[in-house]
């Protein structure tokens, strides 16, 4: 299970680096589209589209790496059981919110299919195709939320806080 | 319930759940969606979800994560270290030496990038270890990189003056050339007070290098070249209508991994290092921008900052007082809100009244800008702040308390634009 | 009291945005305040592309959308795009008589009705240096921010090029964009005589804004207060048209004032541009199908 669990987290975040990767090509394809004298409808969307994927295919990956930030000051003071019980209240919340978003991400993707919403631009892309990243990406942010849950309910999680390593080494 | 009643509940609600250590993007959806379910009596979710997705998926933003890759490209090269290496006999008779680093960088980068968070990201990455190594304190220079980091939003090209400029019917290319002068005056009231700083603090600044001669300064100057001809390249392409100033930030990248390759540093280990760095720090800000984006909507649902616009608006002040008044309220709704929102949200119903009170209106622009640009550094919501405490893992409140000083300066150069109102107008007027 | 939020995308200081407003006002006051429309202009509650689907959702109840952004989904809403097929007021009005049952009939399906719809200004073309033909035309650098543009950059020859709204007047002013296709008024909200000194007036289309609202959200109203919101909305499409032409006239004096030259194109760049229109008549014709040929002969007969 837990090598099931980051497997998806891990998988989730490299196809978000790929499409980090999409976002420079796009660009780059139309800067070099318009010297060379040819015409690719649609990059500056698909940029967009790419730029929304690397943003919500990465959040349960970060999240893990706990780099999503929060205010810790309450958090670092506490500790044993206070600690644990505000963590509980931080995870709890953090299910519930991330929950709402999943639904209505996968709502969102559901409706553009339903609605026919097609993108106004030139690249003319159905909507749901680029919006299934979002549904995807927040709903294994739900799982990674509630992955986290279980492991501080269990004690087994590692504190937040204590592992805040500069970034900057 | 009363506007102040839903005001005073929302704001306690926010730092209820951010003290507790709820996640800040998460935190910024939760307000809006409680905001709105109670206030505006319209369903929440969907109008979440659509909004959510055209922000995130907005071309306009791609400028944001490509400049953070960058940054993290070039923190894995000799690039900071050469730069400093060049730059350090040059400020070596400034007080304070390389501790300006951080707002000639910015003032600097400033003129590629049209934002402040990306501004004080890729900069951050290149100064914060390098100065760190070096001995300087962290207080003063974290601070002052989050407050020269918003000065890419006054040096042109700029995301917000474009934003002020179509909503205010005004001309873009004039609010640009207006916002250069406003934004050295600004750089320099910085680097005075880190000049100021260093004075009263002499133990605090770490022991000069040998002294050089000028053939000397000269030969290490040789260091500067990597970076200056990056930025020649970014800058380059802008202005030659290579590319847009939002495409200008693939340049960079494709500069950056040129550089990087060219100094050897180039392999499957950096490049993937930098890739993911970059993905997980544009992530965490992404989940904050679909928040604020909902926060956005919800309050222009529930229409608070238009009631309070409306009521600055009705109060019949004096120009001096507006001036002051205006200032107050965009301060005080820059704690919670992000600068384009505040904008897109007010200035419908602040423009009328600005006009009536004769105001020039690029001049006005400039005083938006620079108060926008307070907004990124004051919590709990303030972007400049986050990416910091991103890159750093400092506290925020800590990060908010050490760069306090350059939202006074920021004060200052408001009350001096309005003194030497020709910083703003007078270029443009050239035009 | 019933509130419905009015979602739109242009600055507050358009034309277009203050019809609505005026219209808001109609509605309040008829209905003796029962029903409240806030007019959320400049894109500050939804983004253009947001708004249909923010009204089919009831996130909003009442929006405006430009009608021809919705090409994409369904080809009759991009019929006052399609160049030269109605090129001036008189015709575009005709064009829209022509047009409202079919997009009644589709936003029922999508539960939504249409209420009014205004025309901008006519299209012309921008561009830095003077041309006399559409081979004059061949490898400039054209805005092309929607399909149609596109294709007429395809046609006569000229580079495409996508440049967002927002970064327009840089684009301009370092050569990225030399040339695009537009009205007057957005030549002038844009700052485009800043950059660019001709404008060609084809007079090639005249897109239209449409007020459109959510079905259940209008059944949910009582009688008197439904017919109040027709009525006002019959008012405002007369006061829109009448607006569009008045600001026509108005921008096409202030461009002059700020150096641009209004020129009447040549009868060889209109007999060119004429070609292009009837090109990409046929395509459209190709692919809106039997309902596409239906519009066009009823606008035809009018
Ligand atoms: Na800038
Ligand atoms: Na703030």
């Amino acid at each position: 299970m837990r090598r099931l669990l980051d497997f998806l987290y891990d998988a989730s975040a490299w196809l978000a680096a790929l499409a980090m990767i999409g976002v420079l090509l796009m660009v780059l394809l139309s800067i070099v589209s318009r010297q060379v004298g040819f015409h690719v409808p649609g990059t500056d969307a698909y940029a967009g589209y790419c730029m929304a994927a690397a943003g919500f295919l990465a959040l349960a990956h970060t999240l893990k790496r706990n780099e999503h930030i929060r205010v810790t000051l309450l958090l670092g003071r506490l500790q044993g059981k206070a600690r644990h019980g505000l963590e509980m209240w931080g995870l709890s919340a953090g299910v519930l919110l991330a929950g709402l978003f999943a639904v209505y991400a996968v709502r969102l993707a559901w409706n553009s299919h339903a609605f026919n919403d097609i993108s106004t631009g030139n690249d003319a892309t159905p909507l749901w195709i680029p919006q299934l990243t979002m549904a995807i990406g927040t709903l294994v942010l739900l799982v990674a939320f509630l992955d986290e849950w279980v492991q501080e309910l269990r004690g087994r999680r590692q504190s937040a806080g204590s592992e805040e390593a500069l970034h900057n080494e | 319930m009363s506007e102040v009643a839903i005001t005073t509940m929302l704001i306690v609600l926010l730092f209820l759940l951010l003290g507790s250590g709820v996640w800040i993007g998460l935190t910024l959806g939760g307000v809006a969606w409680i905001g709105m379910q109670l206030f505006s009596s319209r369903p929440a979710g969907d109008a979440m979800a659509v909004t959510v997705w055209g922000s995130a998926s907005s071309w306009t933003l791609t400028a944001l994560p490509l400049f953070i890759w960058m940054g993290e490209i070039l923190f894995r090269t000799k690039l900071s270290e050469s730069m400093f290496r060049g730059l350090a006999p040059w400020v070596s008779r400034l007080p304070g030496r390389l501790l300006h680093t951080n707002v000639i960088g910015c003032t600097i980068f400033a003129a590629v990038s049209g934002s402040s968070a990306a501004t004080c990201a890729t900069i951050g990455k290149m100064t914060l270890p390098e100065l760190d190594r070096r001995g300087y304190p962290e207080d003063i220079t974290i601070g002052s990189l989050a407050g020269a980091g918003t000065l890419g939003l006054l040096i042109p090209p700029s995301i917000i003056m474009i934003v002020y400029g179509v909503t205010a019917d005004v001309s873009i290319a004039r609010l640009f050339v207006a916002g250069i002068i406003p934004g050295v005056v600004l750089a320099s009231l910085f680097s005075g007070y880190l000049a100021v700083w260093a004075v009263l603090n002499k133990k605090r600044i770490p022991v000069p290098g040998e002294r050089m001669t000028f053939a000397q300064k000269l030969s290490e100057s040789r260091h500067l070249i990597p970076v200056v001809v990056l930025i020649a390249a970014v800058l380059g392409s802008i202005y030659t209508g290579i590319a847009t100033a939002t495409e200008a930030a693939a340049v960079g990248v494709v500069g950056a991994l040129v550089l990087s390759a060219v100094q050897g540093s180039l392999n499957w280990a950096t490049f993937r290092d930098s890739l993911l760095g970059a993905t997980r720090l544009y992530c965490m800000i992404a989940l904050i921008l679909a928040g604020a984006a909902f926060l956005t909507l919800s309050m222009g649902y529930i229409g608070l900052p238009r009631h309070l616009a409306e009521f600055v608006g009705s109060l019949g002040l004096s120009p001096f007082m507006l001036m002051v008044a205006l200032a107050i309220f965009y301060i005080v709704l820059g704690c919670f809100l992000d600068g384009i929102s505040m904008v897109v949200l007010t200035m419908g119903v602040i423009l009328p009244t600005v006009q009536a009170a004769g105001f020039d209106l690029i001049w006005f622009g400039i005083f938006v800008v620079i108060v926008v640009e307070m907004a990124q550094i004051t919590p709990p919501v303030g972007f400049n702040l986050f990416v910091l405490q991103g890159m750093t893992g400092k506290e925020i409140t800590w990060i908010a308390r050490v760069t306090m000083p350059f939202f006074f300066l920021m004060c200052g150069m408001v009350l001096l634009l309005w003194f030497v109102p020709q910083m703003a107008t007078w270029m443009p007027s050239k035009m | 009291q019933t509130k419905w939020d009015l979602p739109a995308a242009y600055p507050a200081s358009n034309f277009h945005s203050e019809n609505l407003v005026q219209f808001a006002n109609d509605v309040d006051k008829a209905t003796g305040g029962k029903l409240k429309i806030t007019v959320h202009p400049n894109a500050s509650l939804f983004k253009a592309p947001e708004i249909k689907r923010a009204v089919q959702g009831g996130q909003a109840q009442i929006g405006e959308i430009l009608l021809v952004n919705f090409q994409n989904e369904w080809q009759i809403f991009g019929a006052d795009g399609i160049p030269f097929l109605a090129d001036s007021y008189d015709s575009a009005m005709k064009l829209w008589r022509a047009q409202k049952p079919m997009v009644d009939k589709k936003l029922g399906e999508q539960g939504m009705m249409v209420l009014y719809a205004v025309a901008w200004p006519p299209q012309g073309i921008y561009t830095k240096k003077p041309i006399n033909s559409a081979s004059d035309m061949k490898g400039l650098k054209w805005r092309a921010y929607s399909p149609a543009t596109a294709r007429i950059a395809e046609l006569v020859g000229a580079q495409p090029v996508t440049v967002q709204a927002a970064e327009l007047s840089q684009a301009m002013a370092t050569g990225v964009v030399d040339s695009y296709m537009s009205s007057g008024s957005t030549g002038w909200d844009t700052k485009t005589y800043e950059h660019i000194k001709n404008w060609y007036d084809t007079q090639a289309w005249l897109p239209k804004n449409a007020v459109i609202v959510n079905r259940a959200a209008f059944n949910a109203l009582d009688k008197p207060t439904q017919e109040a919101l027709l009525k006002a909305g019959a008012d405002a499409e007369r006061r829109g048209w009448e607006m569009s032409r008045k600001t026509n006239t108005e921008v096409l004096e202030k461009l002059k004032a700020n150096g641009m030259t209004i020129h009447a194109p040549s009868t060889q760049l209109k007999a060119d541009m004429k070609k292009v229109g009837d090109t990409m008549l046929k395509e459209w014709l190709d692919k809106a199908g039997p309902e596409g040929q239906q519009l066009v002969d009823a606008y035809r007969k009018m």
